[in-house]
């Protein structure tokens, strides 16, 4: 029988091989001088370097581990009367936050009066009549008609009327006006 | 198929078991800080690495998913930390040089020490141990992952495969090319036949 490759050689001493191939090797081996003498180089440099030996790692390596593991570990969760405030306080506290602030925009806003509806127009059949008619009043309205009845000058229609500012004015400055 | 144990107790860490994470730390310390000290040559670097494969273990524990053996799965983890600080260190990082050299003699000598040999036993044994470990840090990268995890770590040459992405054929040829180069780079040792 031919000489089997090395890398077989190899291979069968390291237990790589299907159980069919390890075997005709095997038979090969017991027959064949040099082969024998290639397996037993294998073995002798495993034997070598099994001179190796390995090394303990330190002491405190353990402890090191144990630290660097509770430190990528997120903060326990502190629970109080059975509820984890500290995961749900953030949340919470934001939705307060954003309705608390929604109120406050709200409140804010100009104040509109609205115009009445004809259920509140119909006269009640007890109500009292009013002396003047009640005449509706726009939303926009509103503001310009409660300027206007706050200005005491704007009553005095007299006043306003023999007002005239260019008679206030020089006769000359009149002059190069027109 | 047989039960891992070790599958099992990071199943148990998945379901927030601390327990089953100390003795995932026990049972594994040692072989992954001296695959890093073999690897690297430097202990100190060996220890922070090996920490950080067993951070990253605890970190991953929610998204592990059992599919292969558990030593599979550490060790791609570890190879690929150690890959990345080989090439690290090769870009200039400052933590090689002579006291790494000063610091591995000393760890060989304490091995040593604790079978309490004579003194002239000691220094050769040492000597063997420079040998043996300069011969295996000759070797390129991919081959000196494939001999430590199958000779120093005792990974089967499939899972190699599988910690390495290649093909199980890849890693028998790796294994054997490194074994031609160890076996010209040890000849002294060998002929000496000292064991």
């Amino acid at each position: 029988m031919k000489c089997v490759e090395r890398e077989q050689l190899f291979a069968y001493v390291h237990g790589m091989l299907e159980a069919r191939e390890e075997g005709e090797i095997r038979a090969h081996v017991e027959q064949c001088a040099q082969c024998r003498s290639a397996v037993e180089e294998f073995r002798k440099l495993d034997a070598v370097l099994d001179e190796w030996q390995p090394t303990e790692p330190s002491p405190w390596f353990d402890a090191r581990v144990r630290a660097a593991v509770a430190a990528s570990e997120p903060p326990p969760a502190r629970v109080f009367l059975g509820f984890e405030w500290g995961r749900w306080l953030a949340p919470a506290l934001l939705v307060v936050l954003v309705v608390a602030g929604s109120l406050v925009v709200y409140r804010s806003r100009p104040q509109v009066v609205s115009r009445p509806t004809a259920r509140q127009e119909a006269p009640k059949p007890a109500a009292p009549v009013p002396a003047t008619p009640v005449s509706p009043v726009l939303p926009g309205e509103a503001d310009e008609l409660s300027l206007y009845q706050n200005l005491p000058v704007l009553e005095d229609y007299e006043m306003l009327a023999n007002f005239d500012v260019l008679s206030e004015l020089p006769k000359g400055e009149k002059k190069v006006a027109n | 198929m047989a039960i891992d144990h070790d599958l099992e107790l990071m199943l148990r860490v998945r379901r927030g078991d601390a327990a089953s994470f100390e003795e995932l730390l026990r049972r594994h310390r040692l072989p992954l800080v001296n695959y890093f000290a073999r690897m690297l040559r430097d202990q100190a670097l060996a220890e922070d690495l090996a920490q950080e494969v067993f951070l990253r273990v605890y970190r991953a524990r929610d998204r592990y998913q059992p599919e292969a053996k558990f030593t599979t799965w550490l060790y791609r983890i570890a190879t690929n930390v150690a890959l990345n600080a080989i090439r690290d260190r090769k870009e200039g990082s400052p933590r090689t040089g002579l006291n790494n050299e000063g610091q591995e003699s000393e760890i060989e000598t304490s091995t040593i020490a604790d079978a309490r040999p004579t003194a002239e036993q000691v220094l050769m044994q040492a000597e063997r141990q420079r040998a043996i470990r300069q011969a295996v840090e000759a070797l390129p990268e991919n081959q000196r992952a494939a001999v430590i995890l199958h000779k120093y770590q005792d990974v089967d040459y499939r899972q190699i495969a599988k910690i390495l992405g290649v093909s199980e054929s890849a890693v028998k040829s790796l294994l054997f090319r490194a074994h031609e180069s160890l076996r010209g780079r040890l000849e002294p040792l060998l002929k000496e036949g000292q064991l």
